[in-house]
C-alpha cells in the first residue's frame, strides 16, 4: 500500500493517471482480444464512419486502468476480489484519464481485511472535474 | 424480421460451448504493457501472479463461440451496435500466469426495455466460470474466478 496512514470508511486512494491514451497499444490488445473491430486500430474505417481519426480504447483496457488503481494502492495484483463496473463512455487515443477511488467500508470475512471502494475512470481533458467514463466499486484484500 | 420478446426469453439457459485458457507468460506480459500495469519477468521461473483483467481474457477467450455467433443467438450482427452494459469479476484467488483454466457458463438473463430517448433494446446478461482442471469440480478450491457481463442490444425494428 503506498500510504501508511489507516484505511477507513472515507479514505481516499491515490489517483491513477494514464497521461496519454496509446493508439498503438489498442494494436496490441485487439491482437490479443482477436477482436475485428476496426474503430479499435483503423482510422480509415474511423474516417468513414463519421467518429474522426483518434482510435476508440478498448472497454477491458479501461477496466484494466481501475484495476491497476486499486490493486496498487492495496499492495499487488493479486489483492482483487471484486470489481463491478458500468460502462459509460469511450475513451480515444490521445486522451488524458485519471481513476478516482474512495473507501465505502472496511470490513472482515474469514479472516480477511477488505475494503470496498467506489471507483470512477475519467477522461480530464481540459476538465479538471472530470467526464466519467467507467463507474462502479471494488473490493480489495487489505494486507 | 424484428427479434421477439418471447425468442429472447428461451435463450435464457442457454450454455456456451466453453473451452479452456491458459495465461501464457508472453501474453501476460503484452497484456500487462498494453494496459499499463508491470508486466510479470520472463525469465523468473517462480510462481507469479497474471493480471486480474485475464479473468475476462480467459472468460472471452473461451467462450467457444466468436462474438459474431454470439450476436446471431440474440438475432444481432455487430453492425447492430450491441455494446457491453455492465462488467462484474469476481476472484476467488489469484490467477496465475502460466496456468490453464477451464471456462464454461452461459445465458442468465434477458430482458427487453424502452428507453425514451434509446427506444427499444434487449439486455443481456451471461456469465463465464474459471475453474482450476487439476482439481474435481466440487472441490471448494476448483472455482477460481466468475465473469459477468450485460450486452446492450439496440432494436430500432421492435
Amino acid at each position: 500500500m503506498t500510504t501508511a496512514a489507516p484505511v477507513e470508511v472515507g479514505t481516499e486512494l491515490p489517483p491513477w493517471e494514464v497521461a496519454s491514451v496509446s493508439a498503438e497499444k489498442m494494436k496490441t490488445m485487439a491482437a490479443l482480444l482477436s477482436d475485428p473491430t476496426p474503430i479499435h486500430w483503423d482510422v480509415a474505417t474511423l474516417q468513414a464512419l463519421g467518429m474522426g481519426d483518434r482510435p476508440v480504447n478498448q472497454g477491458p483496457l479501461n477496466m484494466g486502468y481501475v484495476m491497476n488503481a486499486v490493486t496498487a494502492w492495496a499492495g499487488g495484483a493479486g489483492s482483487l476480489r471484486r470489481l463491478r463496473v458500468r460502462f459509460l463512455g469511450t475513451v480515444l487515443a490521445g486522451q488524458h484519464l485519471r481513476v478516482r477511488g474512495t473507501v465505502r467500508a472496511v470490513r472482515e470475512e474469514d479472516g480477511v481485511r477488505l475494503a470496498d471502494c467506489d471507483v470512477v475512470l475519467e477522461v480530464v481533458d481540459g476538465d479538471p472535474g472530470g467526464d466519467a467514463v467507467v463507474s462502479g466499486s471494488a473490493t480489495v484484500v487489505l494486507p | 424480421m424484428a427479434f421477439a420478446e418471447a425468442d429472447l426469453q428461451t435463450l435464457v439457459g442457454r450454455r456456451f460451448p466453453g473451452g479452456s485458457y491458459t495465461v501464457e507468460p508472453w501474453r501476460a506480459w503484452l497484456l500487462a504493457d498494453c494496459v499499463l500495469a508491470d508486466p510479470p519477468s520472463l525469465t523468473d521461473g517462480g510462481e507469479q501472479t497474471a493480471h486480474p483483467l485475464f479473468a475476462w481474457m480467459a472468460a472471452t477467450g473461451a467462450m467457444g463461440v466468436t462474438w459474431d455467433e454470439l450476436f446471431g443467438w440474440f438475432g444481432a450482427s455487430a453492425a447492430d451496435g450491441p455494446v457491453f452494459g455492465e462488467h462484474e469479476t469476481t476472484l476467488h484467488r489469484p490467477l496465475r500466469v502460466g496456468a490453464t483454466y477451464r471456462v464454461s457458463g452461459g445465458v442468465e438473463s434477458a430482458e427487453r426495455k424502452v428507453g425514451r430517448r434509446t427506444g427499444v433494446f434487449d439486455v443481456v446478461g451471461y456469465a463465464m466460470d474459471l475453474r482450476d482442471p487439476g482439481l474435481p469440480p466440487d472441490d471448494p478450491g476448483a472455482h477460481v474466478a466468475r465473469c459477468w457481463n450485460s450486452i446492450v442490444f439496440p432494436r430500432r425494428d421492435a
